[in-house]
């Protein structure tokens, strides 16, 4: 038995010679020829990229999925968006073959979860990047696509309006919009969506709320027990909801008349910490499209136009991953926020 | 006696012959228009489900509709029945070898676009979704065509969606059923030397149709498209099927 082992001793120093060796071979063919490729030509091999979007609509940033003569499409600010990505992308990856965008609808909740387990390169849902508590570890956000955005309330009931701008008058000119909001929206039921920046506004700056947290905000308009007083979300979005979708929701506004946003906020890109070479191309581009007048031109295109989405969609829109969403989108619930 | 013997069996086969092969020539061309006439009223037929079903699928306050393919399939194979006659999970012996062949394929190609669409059928809070008997029929003609040699189309003269625009026969034929009364007929014809089959079945509008066609014309409907100003009975358009014969 000893004998044996004293054979193996020089066989085992043998070999680590020999894996000494391994790891220089390994270098120098990595030098020649890199074995782990980055992110954008894994990217450009593959000829698609992976987006997640938020299943819940954000209107018009997403739409919900309809149906047209293609079959099924999403549309929207973020979706032209997409496509721009996408036409950099083919570009970059010497214009042969088009890079085509694969859309994951996911819930708004697993998109950091589906980035995080590497199924997605990136995602583009409206996202704010510069609200305290937005961005999870591990996640990068690219420079603003959208930065004139920021939360906004609406609401059903004239009363409200008057008790934030009772408020507001009392200040007599110093203006302080958290203060008048805490206090004109004191003891109301206000709905805010899990997770996003309206959400992280609300449990940050309004204790003396009923807070309501809703899956989706079409759940939060549903919502009738309890009764809800106000609804925060992306000003730009209840901009567009007030007068397209739900008439009888209105924005709720200073005493002017103009837009009261509670706090401002940006939307950006997302792409994992490690993406480097992806988040200067993200970056790169959306300078480009910011000084070309190409993303004013989108922002005006879906904010201020008035258009048929499902026009657009049947147009312009992109067809997703049908396996991959939620089997029976539900727009979900409400419930009181707890621990507060 | 033998030499008479001979000659009657050389007419009998030379009459053999001349019969068989008129009917060599003329039987595909019968078993292509009854064919074309049985997918015209299939494709229809899976319209007219797809409208019988228009509050269900717009209904926003529901999730799941139950309108899947099997519910679809189920009801389209029983108006298929009270139209035509024919079962088609059974078909029937007489029935031409190439109806056999496609009217399968088009009930199969239907089902997917009923499959494909229930994420957004099944999507609550949403009421319009879009999935209407046009696009359900843009979607299965399509499939359908990427299919088999056979093409189906919906056509129209002042299309919404570019992909129906009619070609010079299409246009010449709606041009003329526009001028025409309403009718169930199809209108057939052989063209390339007799090796195409071209069929039009027409489709005028309905009640429901008008809520999206009818007036004010020129205003925005639900879909974002300018209003047709269409009255009830007027022709709204045809399902075109070619069947090219040269290669079967």
């Amino acid at each position: 038995m000893s004998d044996r082992l004293l054979g193996i001793v020089p066989f085992l120093i043998a070999l680590g010679f020999f894996l000494q060796g391994c790891g220089l071979v390994f270098d120098a063919v990595e030098l020649v020829h890199p074995l782990v490729r980055d992110e954008l030509s894994a990217i450009c091999s593959r000829g698609q990229f992976r987006v997640g979007i938020s299943v819940e609509p954000f209107r018009p940033f997403v739409f919900p999925a309809v149906f047209t003569d293609e079959g099924v499409r999403v549309t929207g600010l973020d979706v032209e968006l997409i496509r721009e990505v996408a036409d950099a992308l083919t570009t970059y990856c010497g214009g042969q073959k088009p890079i085509v965008p694969t859309l994951h609808l996911t819930r708004f909740r697993d998109l950091f979860i589906e980035m995080n387990e590497g199924h997605l390169d990136l995602f583009v849902s409206s996202i704010g990047g510069n609200v305290p508590g937005a961005r999870p570890a591990g996640l990068w956000y690219s420079i603003p696509y959208f930065h004139n955005g920021g939360i906004g309330a609406m609401i059903q009931k004239p009363e409200v309006a008057e008790r934030v701008r009772a408020q507001f008058q009392n200040q007599a000119g110093k203006f302080d919009t958290l203060a008048a909001i805490q206090a004109g929206l004191s003891g109301l039921t206000v709905a805010a969506q899990k997770g996003r920046t309206s959400h992280l506004y609300a449990e940050a700056n309004l204790k003396n709320i009923r807070l309501l947290i809703c899956d989706s905000l079409p759940a939060a308009v549903e919502t009738k027990d309890p009764r809800i007083d106000v609804i925060l979300s992306k000003h730009s979005i209840l901009d567009y909801v007030t007068k397209h979708v739900w008439p009888d929701w209105h924005l709720l506004t200073r005493n002017d008349g103009t837009p009261l946003i509670l706090t401002q906020e940006y939307f950006s890109i997302v792409t994992v910490e490690e993406n480097r070479r992806l988040q200067w191309f993200l970056n790169n581009l959306l300078y480009r499209l910011e000084e070309s007048g190409r993303l004013e031109h989108m922002r005006r295109r879906w904010l201020e136009e008035d258009y048929a989405p499902t026009r657009r969609a049947a147009t312009e829109g992109l067809p997703f991953e049908i396996s991959k969403v939620p089997e029976h989108y539900d727009q979900g619930q409400c419930r009181f926020a707890t621990g507060r | 006696m033998k030499s008479r013997a001979v000659l009657f069996i050389s007419l009998s086969l030379v009459f053999f012959l001349a019969w068989s092969s008129i009917g060599w020539s003329q039987a595909p061309r019968e078993e292509a228009e009854t064919t074309a006439q049985h997918l015209a009223t299939l494709l229809n037929v899976g319209r007219l489900i797809v409208d019988r079903n228009q509050t269900l699928i717009n209904d926003p306050r529901k999730g799941d509709k139950g309108f899947t393919p099997e519910v679809f399939e189920h009801e389209v194979v029983d108006e298929f029945i009270r139209q035509t006659n024919i079962d088609l999970r059974h078909l029937p012996s007489n029935l031409p070898s190439l109806a056999k062949e496609l009217l399968p394929v088009l009930l199969q190609s239907s089902k997917e676009v009923v499959a494909d669409a229930q994420f957004v059928i099944n999507q609550r809070g949403i009421g319009y979704k879009n999935f209407i008997p046009a696009t359900f029929g843009s979607q299965a003609a399509r499939k359908f065509s990427n299919r088999s040699q056979v093409k189906i189309k919906q056509t129209t003269l002042n299309p919404r969606n570019l992909k129906n625009t009619p070609d010079a026969y299409e246009e010449h034929v709606l041009k003329r059923l526009a001028t025409q009364p309403a009718s169930d007929t199809s209108i057939t014809e052989w063209i390339d030397n007799e090796t195409t089959l071209r069929a039009l079945t027409p489709i005028y509008y309905s009640h429901d149709c008008l809520a999206c066609h009818g007036n004010p014309r020129g205003i925005l409907d639900i879909s974002g498209y300018p209003r047709e100003g269409a009255q009830e009975g007027d022709l709204a358009g045809a399902i075109s099927i070619q069947i090219p014969m040269k290669n079967r």
